[in-house]
């Protein structure tokens, strides 16, 4: 069978490459190529740089205590003035004990505490900000949410230690603490109240710090999901609330996720607020839900001028291997969640469409 | 052996014997009444004092010039209006001699009775099954095992099963919009609707599949009743039985569809059908 051949090109002008035009495109085609590829490497190598440098300054504390580093409780630093003594062949302080599990445990308990608090409120807030308030109502509601999230940490955590504590400890802990039945999980909710900082106070105001982050985007994602399904719903006989559960929030259900996503990183890696609120107190997980604990992030902030004083950098080398393991916490979380937004995108909609 | 002698059963007796028959009887032969309907969105007055009846299990094309008001007409029937800032109501709309409007009227299961098809497919964001099934399990109508049966019969009943049964837990928005809006008619179907309001339903659709839905139409009478709103002329005529003209918000002309297409007695309505006016 033959092939029968076409004149490659009818209009050889135009085909041409020289021709100024062309070339020009073609540049920039390349130029856009190269730098959208840059942008896309540059973060990932900025990360790779950023964990290794972790990695190399915690090396010799990972040496002493291996993966025991997060399944231990103890935290102390030894006689820093005094003798040192050589693990592993490391030059450590005599005595210096270091294990990260109560503040790894602390880090994901006030995360998660925050997220249950935090994500109802986002998502009711936003619906709030966009389905059923008049604009009068629903314009000042937005503006207070963007200007919470403007609100430095340290001022919630000021907010929180002297105004918030104070008072779920007198007039709301109580209540809950003693009317709880014993049995497991609410268990967790009895016993001694404490003074107001501690593990559910910090997840508390953990919360509130990221309900701004997660409820300004979930409304801007609200108002992109067009009126057609939703009327779809209502002229079917559904209520308001069961088009919100079964057409708004699933239209755009993976992008919740982003910015729950978001919130939960702001959460992990909150410093200060949790500095005041938790109570800091090293080395024992919270007894209950009130017991004063700490975070990753908390205890780095806190422990990092005492830590310079150990000569041996046994210390500093520890809060570095603490930090890489806060990171390594954030990069998991990240995959969870994209794990979950691809199987949340199978039944989702092209975002725009009806 | 005796000798059955026949009687013949008085026309009484005949109409109580088909009572049992029929879900129809006794009710209004309208089952949709519009009286002296006045809409308006604030100032503006986009329907002015129309009267009519929809009889039951007959199809009504709606048709007149863009903004002529027909959707909103459309929409005020099962009240999808009532929400919208600055609507305002004068007269009344009976469904089987009740107010829709009445306090002991209940919002929900009005949509329920008069479902709605709209311009472009507005498949949920769930599965295909889930989708046809979504209004049955708001009322609670079905549940369990029962909403694969609901499933499957709506979608034969459209004609879209044999497309769509490998697939049925797969996303909606893969299918061809023809096949969308199908499955939208199934999933209104599905709640048992006694009144059907159909904005445009064909006019995102390709030649073809506006067929396909035609042809269903037809098949939807007498057990519903339909009020369809259409730019379509030739749509109309195929499909209704009535026609309904509107123009700057007021009902011209009504009659049965080949008197108001063959001779029409208003003007506007002459040129309208004609293909003479905008
Ligand atoms: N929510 C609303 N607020 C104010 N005016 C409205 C609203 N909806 C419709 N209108 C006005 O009411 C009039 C009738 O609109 P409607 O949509 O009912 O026309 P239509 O006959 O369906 O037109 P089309 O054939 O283009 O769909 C138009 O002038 C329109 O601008
Ligand atoms: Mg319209």
């Amino acid at each position: 069978m033959t092939v029968p051949s076409t004149p490659r090109s009818a209009t050889p002008v135009a085909r041409d490459p020289r021709a100024t035009g062309v070339r020009r495109h073609r540049r920039e085609d390349r130029a856009w190529r190269i730098g959208g590829r840059l942008a896309t490497i540059l973060p990932i190598v900025g990360f790779a740089f950023v964990m290794i440098v972790l990695a190399v300054k915690a090396w010799p504390a990972f040496r002493v205590s291996g993966l025991g580093f997060i399944t231990h409780s103890a935290w102390q630093p030894g006689n820093t003035y005094g003798g040192t003594q050589r693990v592993h062949g490391v030059l450590i302080p005599q005595g210096a004990t270091y294990g990260a599990w109560p503040m790894l445990l602390g880090t994901l308990q006030t995360s998660a505490i925050a997220l249950l608090v935090a994500l109802p409120i986002s998502i009711g807030t936003a619906f709030a900000l966009t389905e059923r308030l008049p604009k009068w109502l629903s314009a000042p509601l937005g503006f207070f949410v963007e200007i919470l999230a403007g609100v430095p940490s340290v001022i919630i955590g000021l907010w929180g230690v002297l105004v918030l504590g104070p008072f779920l400890s007198r007039d709301v802990y109580p209540i809950v603490a003693n009317h709880l039945p014993n049995v497991p999980v609410l268990r967790y909710f009895r016993g001694s109240v404490g003074y107001g900082e501690g593990l559910l106070t910090s997840g508390l105001v953990l919360g509130l710090m990221i309900v701004p982050v997660i409820a300004s985007t979930t409304r801007d994602l609200f108002l992109q999901v067009p009126p057609l399904p939703k009327e779809g719903a209502l002229a079917l006989g559904m209520t308001d609330a069961e088009v919100a559960r079964r057409v708004t929030i699933p239209w755009v259900r993976s992008g919740i996720i982003g910015a729950t996503v978001l919130g939960l990183g702001r959460a992990l890696g909150e410093t200060i607020a949790v500095a005041m609120v938790s109570g800091s107190v090293l080395g024992t997980v919270a007894p209950n839900v009130y017991g004063t604990m700490t975070t990753i992030a908390a205890t780095i902030v806190t422990q990092l001028d005492s830590a310079a004083t150990d000569g041996t950098g046994f210390a500093v080398a520890t809060l570095a291997e603490a930090g890489l393991v806060l990171a390594i916490i954030s990069v998991v979380v990240n995959l969870l969640a994209r794990t979950i937004v691809r199987r949340a995108g199978r039944m989702a909609a092209p975002v725009g469409r009806a | 052996m005796d000798e059955v002698t026949r009687q013949k059963a008085t026309p009484n007796e005949v109409d109580r014997a088909l009572a049992h028959l029929d879900p129809d009887a006794g009710r209004p032969s309208n089952v949709v009444d519009v009286r002296s309907l006045s809409l308006q969105f604030g100032a503006k007055t986009v329907i002015s004092d129309v009267t009519i009846p929809f009889e039951r299990g007959t199809i009504t094309a709606l048709i007149g010039p863009t903004g002529s008001g027909k959707s909103t007409f459309l929409r005020t029937l099962n009240r999808m209006n009532d929400r919208v800032v600055g609507f305002r109501h004068e007269g009344e709309v009976l469904l089987d001699n009740e107010s829709i409007w009445s306090s002991s009227q209940d919002l929900l299961s009005l949509r329920r009775r008069v479902g709605m098809l709209f311009q472009r497919p507005n498949p949920f964001p769930m599965s295909i099954k889930d989708n046809v099934v979504a209004g049955v399990k708001a009322h609670g109508i079905a549940k369990g095992r029962e909403l694969d049966v609901v499933a499957e019969t709506r979608l034969r009943e459209v004609g879209l099963w044999n497309a769509v049964k490998d697939r049925l837990n797969d996303s909606p928005y893969r299918l061809s919009g023809g096949q969308q809006q199908l499955l939208c008619l199934a999933r209104a179907l599905a709640v048992g609707p006694e009144v059907l309001l159909l904005d445009e339903p064909t006019s995102a659709l390709d030649p073809l599949s506006t067929e396909a839905v035609e042809n269903l139409l037809r098949t939807l009478v007498p057990a519903l009743t339909l009020i369809v709103v259409t730019h379509n002329l030739g749509q109309a005529r195929r499909v209704s039985d009535r026609t309904m003209f509107f123009y700057e918000g007021r009902l011209v002309e009504h009659g049965p569809t080949p008197a108001l297409f063959e001779s029409p007695r208003d003007p506007d309505t002459a040129r309208y059908v004609n293909g003479l006016m905008g």
